[in-house]
C-alpha cells in the first residue's frame, strides 16, 4: 500500500543529491553559459549601444580619474606628503566620508535589488521547485545584486584611489592590495542589505502598509533633515579656517574605528604612506592588518548570510505570497475628468487614446516613481541653489548665473530625453500585442501616432516647465530669461517627444514585452543619442546669444566687441533656430513614423 | 503517491482552498478540473512547494512538502501554466543544468537529454537559444525539463494552452504512457475532452472546495438526468442550483459534506 511507503524507498535518489559545493559550481556554470551567450548577442546585434556604452564608461573613468588626480595635488601641494602632519588627517577626512556614503548606498541598493530577485522574479518561482538548497538560491540571487549595486563604486573609487597613489608616488604594495581592499569592503555592506532585506520581508507581510510607509516616510525626514542641519553653515564662514575645524569635527562620526569605511581609509592610508626605517612600523604590514580585519568579516557576514537565508527565506516568500491580493474598484478618477476637459479641442478619438495612455501610466508604478525620483532630486538641487543671491552685483557671479541657469535646464532635458526613450519610444512596439483591437478600431491609424506625441509632449511639459521656472526663480534670472527658457522648454518636451514617437514607429519591436529593453535596443539608443544632441544644440543655440546679451545690459556694462543691436539680433536667430531645428527633429521622424504605421502589419 | 490531508490555503479573509483531501497513487492519472479561480493552481502550488499550506498537509510518498521540500522536489516533475526557461540558454543547456542538479551524473545527463529530445522531438532547435522558440517549443523544452529525472510524480498545469494539434497528441499519449508506466501524474486542466479522454479519475473543484472524486462513470451515477459528455457533467456539477438544490449560488451554507463521494 502507497501508506506504507517509507524514507529508505527513495533513500537512493535523495542521496544523490547535489552538495552545497556542487550546486555552487552548477551555479556558475550557468552563469557563464548565460553571460557568454549575452556577450555574443550584444557584440553581434547591439553593436551601437555596447560600443557607446563602452566608450561613454571610458571617457566618464578617464574624467574621474583627471579630476581626483587634480583634486589630490592639490590637497597634498596644501597639507603635504604622507607623513606630513596635515595629510592622514585631511585625506582620511575625505576617504573615510566617501567610503562611508557610500557604505550606506551599498547596503540599500543591494537589499533593494536583492528582494527583486528574491520575491518578484520568474527564475527563483522556477527554482523554488528545484531541489535546491535555500541557502543556495540566496546566494545565487546576492551575486546578482553584489554586481548590480557595487559596480557604481568601484567605477568612482577605482579613479580615485589609483590618482591618490600616484600623487603621493605610493609603493607598489599599494596597488597590489587595493582589489583586495574595495572587493572585501563592498561585500560587507552588500551583505548587510542582503541580511536587513530578508529580516524586513519576513516580518513585512504581518506590519500593516500605511505602518511600513509611515517608518520610511520617518527616516527619509530624519536623514534629510539632519544632513540639512550638517551643512547648515553660514555663508560668510564658508571655506574658512573655523569652517574647515568645524566640518571636520562634524563628520566625526564617519571616522568610528568600527566602520568598515574606517578600515578601508586606513589601509589604503598606511599602504600608501611612506616606510620608515622603524622595524615594528612596517606601512605593508600595518596596511595587510586592515586587509584581513575587512576580510574576514566579509566571510563572517557571508556565513551569516547563508544562515539566515536558510533560516527565512522560505518562510518569508510563503509570507509575502500569502497577502491577499488588493481588490481595487477602478472608477473615472477624477484626475481623467480635468485631462478629458483640457483636452476638449482634439477629436474625440484622440482624447481617448490619450486618456488611456495616461490611466496606463498613471497605474503603472514602475514608470512614474522613476520619472519622480529624477524629477524629485532634480527639485530637490535646483531648491538650494541660492548660493548666489547675496553677489548678484559682481559680475562672476552674473556669469555664473547665466551659465548655471542654462545647464539646468540641459539637465531638464536630458533627464527627459532618458525618460522619453524609457517609456516613449516603446510604447508603439508594446502597442503590437494590443494591435488586434487598435488596428480594427474606426480610426484613423495617424491618431493613434498623434495621440501619442500629444500625450507625450504635454505629459512632460508641465513637470518640466514647474522644474525649470524653479531653477530661475532660485536663481533670480530676468523675467526675460525666465520667458526664453520656458519657451525652450517648450521646444525641447515637443522635439524629444516627436523624436520618440516617430523613432518608435519607424523601428517597433514586436517580439519583447520588456520596455526596458526595447529601450535599450538599437532604436532607442539611438533615439537617446539623436535626443541629447538635440538638447544641446538648443541650449548651445540660445545660451550663448542670451548669455551676452542679458550679461551685457544687468551689468550695466556695453559690450565694446559686440553691439547690443546685434547680440539681440543673434539672439533672436537663435531662437528661430530652435524653432526650425525642434520643428526637422518633430516631422520628420513623425512622418516616416506614419508612413510606417500606416502600412504596418502585426 | 501524493496526499493532500484536510489542506487549507487562505490569502487574508479569502479562502482559496478549503480542506481539500485527494489521494493519487501510482499509475494513475487523476485530471484536476475546476472554474478560473476554483482553487487547482493554488494547490498544485502547495504540492510543489510553491506555497504552504494554512492547515493540513500535502505528502509525496512518504515526505510531507512544506517539512522536507528537497527531497519532496526530488520526486516530482513540474510543468507550470507560465513555463519559465533562461532565455540566453540553448534546451540543451537548460536540460543539462536542471538535470544536474537533480544529482545526475554527466553520462546519465547525456543519456537522458537524449531520451527526451527524441520523445518530444526538440532535435532541430536543441542548440538554438529559448528566446528564440514558438510556445509549443518552449512547452515541449519544459517537459523534457520536468521529465529528465525521470520522477515519480508528474504534476503540469493546464498543458495544452497554445500547443497545436500535433503537439496536443503527442503530451496527450505521453501522459497516459508515464502513468501506465507506473509513475503518478496530475493534471490541472480546462479541455475536458482530454480529461475524459486520458485520466483515469477526475477530480472537480468548485469554489475552492473539491466537490468530486472519482471515474466519469461514477460522476454519470451521481448527476443523474444529466446524460453525455464530461462538459454537460461538469456545466451541471458546478452548477449550484443542480448540486444543493438553490440557485443563488451561496456555497457556503451547504459546506457539511461539500464531496460527493463516488
Amino acid at each position: 500500500m502507497e501508506s506504507d511507503l517509507s524514507t529508505s524507498d527513495y533513500l537512493d535518489q535523495i542521496e544523490r543529491l547535489p552538495t552545497h559545493e556542487r550546486e555552487g559550481q552548477l551555479f556558475w556554470k550557468l552563469r557563464i553559459r548565460e553571460t557568454r551567450s549575452q556577450l555574443r548577442h550584444l557584440f553581434a546585434n547591439s553593436r551601437l549601444r555596447t560600443s557607446l556604452v563602452i566608450s561613454l564608461s571610458i571617457v566618464f573613468w578617464i574624467g574621474l580619474f583627471v579630476l581626483f588626480y587634480l583634486g589630490f595635488d592639490f590637497v597634498v601641494g596644501q597639507v603635504g606628503l604622507p607623513g606630513a602632519t596635515y595629510h592622514a588627517q585631511t585625506v582620511q577626512f575625505v576617504f573615510t566620508l566617501f567610503f562611508m556614503s557610500l557604505q550606506i548606498m551599498l547596503i540599500f541598493s543591494s537589499g533593494i535589488i536583492l528582494y527583486g530577485g528574491l520575491y518578484a522574479s520568474n527564475e527563483t518561482n522556477h527554482l523554488l521547485t528545484l531541489p535546491i538548497r535555500d541557502s543556495r538560491i540566496v546566494l545565487y540571487r546576492f551575486q546578482e545584486s553584489l554586481f548590480f549595486s557595487s559596480w557604481g563604486f568601484f567605477l568612482l573609487a577605482s579613479p580615485m584611489l589609483i590618482a591618490y597613489g600616484i600623487v603621493v608616488s605610493a609603493p607598489w604594495y599599494y596597488y597590489a592590495y587595493l582589489p583586495g581592499l574595495m572587493i572585501s569592503f563592498a561585500y560587507i555592506p552588500c551583505t548587510i542589505g542582503a541580511i536587513i532585506c530578508l529580516i524586513l520581508i519576513s516580518r513585512v507581510p504581518h506590519l500593516r502598509r500605511i505602518v511600513v510607509g509611515i517608518i520610511a516616510l520617518l527616516i527619509v525626514v530624519v536623514a534629510y533633515t539632519s544632513i540639512w542641519r550638517t551643512l547648515d553653515i553660514k555663508d560668510a564662514d564658508l571655506l574658512g579656517a573655523a569652517w574647515f575645524k568645524q566640518t571636520f569635527r562634524r563628520f566625526e562620526f564617519t571616522r568610528e574605528e568600527w566602520l568598515p569605511s574606517t578600515w578601508l581609509s586606513n589601509g589604503l592610508l598606511e599602504a600608501a604612506r611612506e616606510e620608515t626605517f622603524d622595524p615594528g612600523d612596517l606601512p605593508w604590514f600595518e596596511s595587510g592588518k586592515y586587509l584581513i580585519v575587512l576580510l574576514s568579516n566579509a566571510m563572517f557576514f557571508h556565513v551569516i548570510l547563508l544562515w539566515v537565508g536558510g533560516l527565512l527565506y522560505r518562510s518569508s516568500y510563503y509570507g509575502l505570497n500569502s497577502r491577499q491580493a488588493r481588490q481595487t474598484h477602478l472608477r473615472m478618477a477624477w484626475i481623467d475628468r480635468i485631462t478629458e476637459k483640457l483636452l476638449w479641442l482634439l477629436p474625440r478619438e484622440t482624447q481617448l487614446l490619450i486618456i488611456k495612455d495616461f490611466r496606463m501610466f498613471r497605474r503603472d508604478p514602475v514608470q512614474w516613481s522613476q520619472f519622480l525620483i529624477f524629477f524629485g532630486l532634480l527639485m530637490l538641487y535646483f531648491a538650494n541653489i541660492d548660493r548666489f543671491r547675496q553677489h548678484r552685483q559682481d559680475i562672476n557671479v552674473l556669469a555664473w548665473v547665466n551659465i548655471v541657469s542654462f545647464l539646468n535646464l540641459a539637465v531638464v532635458g536630458l533627464i527627459l530625453s532618458t525618460f522619453t526613450t524609457r517609456f516613449i519610444y516603446p510604447l508603439i512596439s508594446l502597442e503590437g500585442r494590443r494591435f488586434w483591437i487598435l488596428g480594427r478600431l474606426p480610426i484613423e491609424r495617424d491618431a493613434i501616432l498623434w495621440g501619442k506625441f500629444l500625450f507625450a509632449a504635454s505629459g512632460s511639459w508641465l513637470p518640466c516647465a514647474i522644474l525649470v521656472v524653479s531653477s530661475d526663480i532660485m536663481l533670480r534670472v530676468s523675467i526675460q530669461v525666465i520667458v526664453i527658457h520656458q519657451f525652450i522648454c517648450l521646444m525641447l518636451c515637443i522635439g524629444l517627444s516627436g523624436m520618440a514617437v516617430g523613432l518608435g514607429a519607424i523601428m517597433p519591436d514586436f517580439r519583447e514585452q520588456s520596455p526596458s529593453k526595447i529601450a535599450a535596443g538599437f532604436g532607442g539608443t539611438l533615439n537617446l543619442v539623436l535626443s541629447a544632441i538635440f538638447i544641446l544644440l538648443t541650449v548651445l543655440l540660445t545660451a550663448l546669444p542670451c548669455h551676452f546679451y542679458f550679461m551685457a545690459n544687468e551689468s550695466k556694462l556695453q559690450t565694446q566687441m559686440i553691439p547690443a543691436g546685434n547680440l539681440l539680433l543673434w539672439l533672436s536667430l537663435g531662437l528661430i533656430g530652435v524653432v526650425l531645428l525642434t520643428a526637422l527633429v518633430t516631422i520628420v521622424p513623425l512622418m516616416g513614423g506614419f508612413r510606417a504605421f500606416r502600412k504596418l502589419e502585426v | 503517491m501524493i496526499h493532500f490531508e484536510d489542506v487549507t490555503r487562505t490569502f487574508g479573509n479569502r479562502t482559496a482552498v478549503e480542506r481539500l483531501n485527494l489521494s493519487v497513487g501510482k499509475g494513475e492519472l487523476v485530471a484536476l478540473l475546476g472554474h478560473n479561480g476554483a482553487g487547482k493552481t493554488t494547490s498544485i502550488k502547495m504540492l510543489v512547494g510553491l506555497l504552504q499550506p494554512s492547515f493540513g498537509q500535502v505528502k509525496v510518498g512518504p515526505y510531507v512538502v512544506s517539512e522536507s521540500m528537497r527531497e519532496a522536489s526530488r520526486l516530482i516533475g513540474y510543468v507550470p501554466d507560465q513555463p519559465f526557461l533562461y532565455d540566453k540558454l540553448s534546451a540543451r543547456e537548460f536540460l543539462e543544468f536542471v538535470g544536474e542538479l537533480y544529482g545526475l551524473t554527466a553520462s546519465e545527463v547525456r543519456t537522458a537529454v537524449q531520451r527526451e529530445v527524441e520523445r518530444f522531438q526538440l532535435g532541430e532547435f536543441m542548440d538554438r537559444l529559448t528566446e528564440s522558440y514558438s510556445h509549443g517549443m518552449r512547452q515541449r523544452t519544459v517537459f523534457a525539463a520536468a521529465l529528465i529525472h525521470e520522477p515519480e510524480v508528474l504534476v503540469v498545469d493546464e498543458p495544452m494552452v497554445g500547443l497545436d494539434p500535433q503537439c496536443i497528441r503527442l503530451v496527450k499519449d505521453f501522459l497516459r504512457a508515464y502513468a501506465d508506466n507506473g509513475k503518478t501524474v496530475l493534471m490541472s486542466t480546462h479541455t475536458l475532452g482530454i480529461a475524459e479522454e486520458i485520466a483515469d479519475r477526475v477530480a472537480v473543484m468548485n469554489s475552492s472546495r473539491l466537490v468530486f472524486e472519482g471515474t466519469v462513470a461514477q460522476l454519470r451515477e451521481r448527476v443523474p438526468g444529466v446524460l453525455g459528455t464530461l462538459e454537460s457533467l461538469y456545466l451541471a456539477l458546478t452548477d449550484v442550483s443542480v448540486f444543493d438544490g438553490n440557485s443563488n449560488g451561496d456555497f457556503r451554507s451547504h459546506s457539511e459534506s461539500p464531496v460527493l463521494e463516488p
